[in-house]
C-alpha cells in the first residue's frame, strides 16, 4: 500500500513539476516581486510613499473613480443587453440555441485588436453609424462616438458580453419548466412570472455574470488605448504610462496592486449586497 | 407558439449582430479603394491586400506570431496534459489545492501579469529575449489546457486503462493507446485554444516583446495608434479568416458552449 | 506442496487504511475449475480478485499463480484475461482490433491473428461484426466481445468481475450459459465475482462465500445446503427464519420451540448447544412441503397455516402460508402446485428434521 501509493505520488510529482516550475517562476515569484516593489521607493528602500502618493494625489482617485464608473457601465450594459439573449436561449430550440451560442463565443477567440478595429470602422466620422444619420438627414456633422467614455464602453461591452450571456443562460436553463407551469396555476401573468419567478432564479447568473465582467473591465487596456483615446485615462493605462514611459516602476506596481484590491473588494461587497441570508438559503445546497 | 418573430427573438438578433458587426465590417472595408477608413466602403480594389507585402513588419511579425503561437500551444498542452493527468489521475491529499493555484493566473489580469513579469524578467536578465516572452505565452495558456483535460478525464473509465494493462501493455503503451486517443478531442481543443490564446494575445505581449521583434497584434496595435488606414482592414480580414479555421475545427471536435463553462474566467 | 495449483492464495490480508477489507484468505483453485467469490458489496471479493489481478498488492500472504510467486509482479505480465462489469471496450478501436489488441502486443503474425481474433469471435457466435466499433453493438454483444477478448490470448486464468450485472435478466441468463459453455469447452480456470448466489450456483464448481472480507465457506454449490454459518444461509438463498430455544438436546437431534409456540426437532451438526440456548432457526421454501390434512399424527415439524398469497414464478410457484404470527415462504414446483391452492385455504406445512438448521443468536439480534 504505502509503496504503490509512494510511486503513485512520485509519478504525480513528475508530472505536476513543469507546470509547477513555470507557475512558481512566471507568476508567484513575480507577483511578489511586484508587491515587494510596490512598497519600495526609488532607491529600494521600503517606504509607504507610493500608496501615500495614491491616496493622497487627488488625480489617482479620479482615476480609480473613472475605471469604476466605466466597468459598471459596461455591466450593466452587459445586464441589459446580455438577459434578453439568454432568455431567447433558454426558450429556442436547440438548433436555434447552438447557432446563437456559436455567434456569441466565436468573435471573442479573434483578437480584441481586430474587434476594436471594426468598431473604429462602425463608429468613426465616416463610419457606418454617422454615415446613416447623416444621410438621414439627421445630424449635419458626425458624432464623436468613439475616443471618449461612450466608444470605451461600446468597446467593453462588446468584449464581455459573452460572459454574461453564458451565465445567465446557464441558470435559465436550470429552471425547471414546471415552475413556469406552476407560477401560471398560480394565477401569475407573463410579466408577473417573470418578476416573481424568472429573476430570482438567475439572480446567480447575473451576479456570476457581474463579477466576471466587472473584474474583466476594471483591467481593461487594449479597448481603452484604442476607444478612449488619450483623454479617457483609467487605472490600466496609467500603470502602463507610469511604467513604460516615465520608468517608474514602484509606482507603477503599486497602482496594479491598488487596481487588484479595489476589484476584489468591489466585487466581494457587491456578492455580499446580492447574497443576502435568504439567497443562501435558496441557492447554496 | 411561432417564436420566429418573437419580441425576444428580435432583441437576441440585435445582439448577436452588434457583437459579430465589427468582425464583419472588416472584410468590406479591406476591399476600399480610398485611402481612409469609411463604411460602406467607397469602390473596390485589393490594393490593401498587396501593400502588405510592401511592409516587412506585418509579415514578420505574422510569421513570429504563428511560431510563438505554436510553440505555445505544444508547449502549454504538453504541460497542461500532465498536470491534468496528475490531478485526476493520481489524486492526492492537496491536489485541490495545486489545481486551485494552477488555474490561478486566470483570476489575476493579464495587465498585472504583464507588469509582474517585465519587472521581474528585467531583473534576472529574461525580458526582451524570446523565451521570456514564451514562457508568459504558457503561463497564460496552460489553465485552460488543464481544465478543458480536467473535463476530459471527468468522464474518463480507467478500467479500459486496466483492460489494457491486464492484456500485456506496459503503462507508457496504455497511455499511448488507450488513454491519449480517448482524451485527444479534449488535448486537441486545449491545443487550439492555447494557440488562439497566444495568438490573439496583445496585453501580455505588449511588456514582454523585444525592441525588434513583435506580434502580429501588436504590430496592429502599434498601427492603429499611429494612423487608421484600410492597410489595417486587410490584415485584419487575413487573420479573421485564419482564425475562423481553428474555431470551426473546435467547434466540431470540441464545441465551443463546452469550452466556455459560464464561470470559466472566474474561480 | 506435491499437488501444483493454477492459483494459489496463503493467508492473503488487505487493508485500506485501518480497515481489513480481505483478512487471511486462504484458497486453492485446479487446473480448469471455475471459482465463484460471492457475497454482498463490500465483502471483500473484488478487492481480492484485484489483488490476483494485480491491480491492487497484498499487505500480506503470498499470491501464486502456476506455481510462481505473484507478489509484486505486475498486471501486465500475470498472463491473465478479464471480463468487466462495464465491458471495457476501447471506444476508439473496432471490434477486431479490440480482440487483436493483447495479440499486438505479444507481436503475432498478422496472419495469425486475424486467424485467432476469427476463432473467438466464432466461439462468441458474433462471427461478423469484426468492423464495426463498440458503440454500434448491444450490451450483450459488447460483453461477447469483451470476453472474447479476453479468451484470445489463452491466458492462465480467466476473470470475470460482475460481467453480467450490467444486462437485463433475459440475457443474463443466456449469457451465463454460454459462458458456463465456453469455460468447460475451453477448460481455462476461471474466478467468477458476483453477488448474486444463483449465477454462482449456476456457473462454479466451487463458491467462495465471503463476509466482511473473511471466507465464511468454500465449498461446492451442493454444499450450499449445509451452511457453515448463519450469513452463509441468510446469503445464499431465500430463508424462512423462526426464533426460539433450544429445549432439549438430544443426541443426534435437538428439540426447539419457537417464540410462536410451534414444537421442532432438527438434526444436530457440529454444534454445541444446551438447553435454553436462544437460536435462529432456518428452513428453506423449498424444503417446506404443503398438505391439506394433516399426515402424521406428530406434534412436531408440522405447522397449521392459512395460504395468504401464491405466486407463479415460472417453473415453480411461492406460497405465503400464515402459521400464526410468523410468514413461511413455501416453493413449490409449478406441476406441483397446479392450482389445488388458493388464498384462504387451511393447509398443513411439514419439513424434516435435516432441513432445519440453527444457529446460535447473538444477544444484539438480527
Amino acid at each position: 500500500m504505502s509503496e504503490s501509493r509512494r510511486r503513485k505520488m512520485r509519478t504525480a510529482v513528475l508530472l505536476l513539476a513543469p507546470a509547477v516550475a513555470v507557475l512558481l517562476g512566471v507568476f508567484v515569484l513575480p507577483m511578489l516581486y511586484i508587491l515587494l516593489m510596490s512598497f519600495q521607493n526609488k532607491q529600494e528602500h521600503i517606504s509607504l510613499v507610493n500608496y501615500a502618493t495614491l491616496v493622497q494625489d487627488p488625480y489617482y482617485l479620479q482615476v480609480l473613480w473613472r475605471t469604476i464608473k466605466l466597468s459598471l457601465l459596461t455591466v450593466l450594459a452587459c445586464l441589459v443587453f446580455g438577459y434578453p439573449v439568454a432568455m431567447y436561449m433558454a426558450q429556442a430550440s436547440s438548433k436555434m440555441r447552438g447557432i446563437v451560442t456559436f455567434l456569441i463565443i466565436a468573435p471573442h477567440l479573434v483578437s480584441v485588436v481586430i474587434r476594436n478595429f471594426g468598431w473604429v470602422i462602425l463608429l468613426g466620422e465616416k463610419g457606418l453609424i454617422n454615415n446613416v444619420l447623416m444621410q438621414a438627414g439627421l445630424i449635419d456633422k458626425p458624432l464623436r462616438l468613439m475616443y471618449n467614455e461612450l466608444g470605451v464602453v461600446i468597446g467593453l461591452t462588446d468584449s464581455f458580453m459573452v460572459y454574461m450571456v453564458l451565465a445567465i443562460a446557464t441558470s435559465m436553463y436550470q429552471i425547471d419548466v414546471s415552475l413556469y407551469k406552476a407560477a401560471g396555476i398560480l394565477g401569475a401573468g407573463k410579466l408577473r412570472t417573470f418578476l416573481n419567478v424568472v429573476v430570482p432564479m438567475t439572480l446567480p447568473g447575473m451576479l456570476a455574470g457581474s463579477t466576471l465582467v466587472f473584474s474583466l473591465s476594471m483591467s481593461s487596456f487594449v479597448t481603452l488605448a484604442l476607444m478612449g483615446g488619450t483623454s479617457v485615462k483609467v487605472l490600466p493605462v496609467i500603470a502602463y504610462e507610469k511604467i513604460m514611459t516615465e520608468l517608474n516602476w514602484q509606482l507603477g506596481a503599486s497602482i496594479s496592486f491598488l487596481l487588484l484590491f479595489s476589484t476584489v473588494a468591489l466585487v466581494t461587497l457587491f456578492t455580499r449586497l446580492v447574497e443576502t441570508k435568504r439567497y443562501k438559503e435558496v441557492f447554496s445546497s | 407558439m411561432s417564436r420566429k418573430f418573437s419580441p425576444l427573438g428580435i432583441i437576441a438578433f440585435i445582439v448577436v449582430l452588434f457583437v459579430i458587426s465589427p468582425l464583419l465590417v472588416v472584410i468590406p472595408t479591406s476591399l476600399t479603394s480610398v485611402k481612409y477608413l469609411s463604411f460602406p466602403p467607397i469602390g473596390f480594389s485589393l490594393q490593401w491586400y498587396s501593400k502588405i507585402w510592401d511592409r516587412p513588419e506585418f509579415v514578420d511579425s505574422f510569421l513570429f506570431s504563428l511560431e510563438l503561437a505554436a510553440l505555445t500551444a505544444v508547449i502549454a498542452t504538453l504541460v497542461g496534459t500532465m498536470s491534468g493527468l496528475a490531478l485526476h489521475k493520481y489524486r492526492f491529499r492537496g491536489s485541490g489545492t495545486v489545481n486551485g493555484l494552477l488555474l490561478s493566473p486566470l483570476t489575476v489580469p493579464a495587465l498585472i501579469i504583464g507588469i509582474a513579469v517585465l519587472l521581474f524578467f528585467t531583473r534576472i536578465g529574461l525580458a526582451g529575449t524570446f523565451t521570456g516572452l514564451l514562457l508568459a505565452h504558457v503561463l497564460i495558456s496552460v489553465p485552460y489546457v488543464v481544465r478543458l483535460v480536467l473535463t476530459g478525464l471527468s468522464s474518463f473509465d480507467y478500467t479500459l486503462e486496466r483492460a489494457a494493462y491486464i492484456m500485456g501493455a506496459k503503462p507508457l503503451r496504455v497511455f499511448i493507446d488507450i488513454t491519449l486517443p480517448i482524451l485527444k478531442p479534449a488535448v486537441m481543443s486545449g491545443m487550439i485554444f492555447a494557440f488562439l490564446t497566444s495568438f490573439d494575445n496583445v496585453t501580455v505581449s505588449l511588456f514582454l516583446v523585444s525592441p525588434t521583434t513583435t506580434t502580429l497584434p501588436l504590430a496592429i496595435f502599434s498601427h492603429m495608434q499611429e494612423s487608421l488606414d484600410p492597410l489595417v482592414a486587410s490584415i485584419s480580414a487575413l487573420v479573421i479568416l485564419l482564425s475562423l479555421v481553428f474555431i470551426i475545427i473546435l467547434e466540431r471536435v470540441y464545441g465551443l458552449d463546452r469550452l466556455f463553462g459560464s464561470n470559466s474566467h472566474s474561480h | 506442496m506435491s499437488k501444483s495449483f493454477d492459483v494459489e492464495l496463503i493467508n492473503v490480508q488487505k487493508k485500506f487504511g485501518t480497515n481489513v477489507v480481505v483478512d487471511d484468505f486462504n484458497l486453492q483453485i485446479e487446473q480448469g475449475e471455475c471459482v465463484s467469490f460471492l457475497g454482498p458489496s463490500g465483502c471483500g471479493k473484488t478487492t481480492t480478485l484485484n489483488m490476483i489481478a494485480g491491480f491492487l498488492e497484498p499487505d500480506r500472504g503470498d499470491l501464486l499463480i502456476k506455481g510462481k510467486r505473484m507478489n509484486g509482479t505486475p498486471s501486465n505480465k500475470r498472463d491473465l484475461g478479464m471480463v468487466f462489469q462495464t465491458y471495457s471496450l476501447f471506444p476508439h478501436m473496432t471490434i477486431f482490433e479490440n480482440v487483436a489488441y493483447g495479440l499486438k502486443l505479444r507481436k503475432v503474425s498478422k496472419a495469425e491473428t486475424k486467424r485467432r481474433v476469427d476463432k473467438v469471435l466464432d466461439l462468441v457466435k458474433l462471427p461478423h461484426v469484426a468492423e464495426r466499433y463498440p458503440k454500434q453493438l448491444s450490451g450483450g454483444q459488447r460483453q461477447r466481445i469483451a470476453i472474447a477478448r479476453a479468451l484470445v490470448t489463452e491466458p492462465t486464468l480467466l476473470l470475470l468481475d460482475e460481467p453480467l450485472s450490467n444486462l437485463d435478466a433475459k440475457l443474463r441468463e443466456e449469457l451465463r450459459e454460454e459462458i458456463k459453455r465456453l469455460q468447460r469447452d475451453i477448460g481455462v480456470t476461471t474466478i467468477f465475482v458476483t453477488h448474486d448466489q444463483e449465477e454462482a450456483l449456476y456457473m462454479s464448481n466451487r463458491i467462495v462465500v465471503l463476509d466482511h472480507g473473511k471466507v465464511e465457506q468454500i465449498g461446492t454449490p451442493w454444499d450450499n445446503n449445509r451452511p457453515a454459518s448463519e450469513f452463509v444461509h441468510t446469503f445464499i438463498g431465500k430463508s424462512n427464519r423462526l426464533t426460539g430455544v433450544v429445549e432439549r438436546v438430544l443426541d443426534h437431534t435437538l428439540e426447539l420451540k419457537t417464540d410462536t409456540g410451534i414444537s421442532l426437532r432438527a438434526v444436530r451438526r457440529n454444534d454445541c448447544f444446551a438447553a435454553g440456548d436462544k437460536v435462529s432457526i432456518y428452513m428453506r421454501p423449498e424444503s417446506i412441503a404443503l398438505h391439506v390434512e394433516q399426515r402424521h399424527s406428530a406434534a412436531t415439524n408440522v405447522a397449521k397455516g392459512t395460504v395468504k398469497l401464491t405466486s407463479f414464478l415460472g417453473a415453480y410457484s411461492e406460497c405465503e402460508i400464515d402459521i400464526g404470527q410468523t410468514v413461511l415462504t413455501v416453493r413449490l414446483q409449478s406441476v406441483e402446485q397446479d392450482g389445488w391452492l388458493s388464498p384462504g385455504m387451511h393447509v398443513y406445512t411439514e419439513w424434516k428434521p435435516e432441513d432445519v438448521f440453527v444457529f446460535a443468536r447473538k444477544e444484539n439480534g438480527r
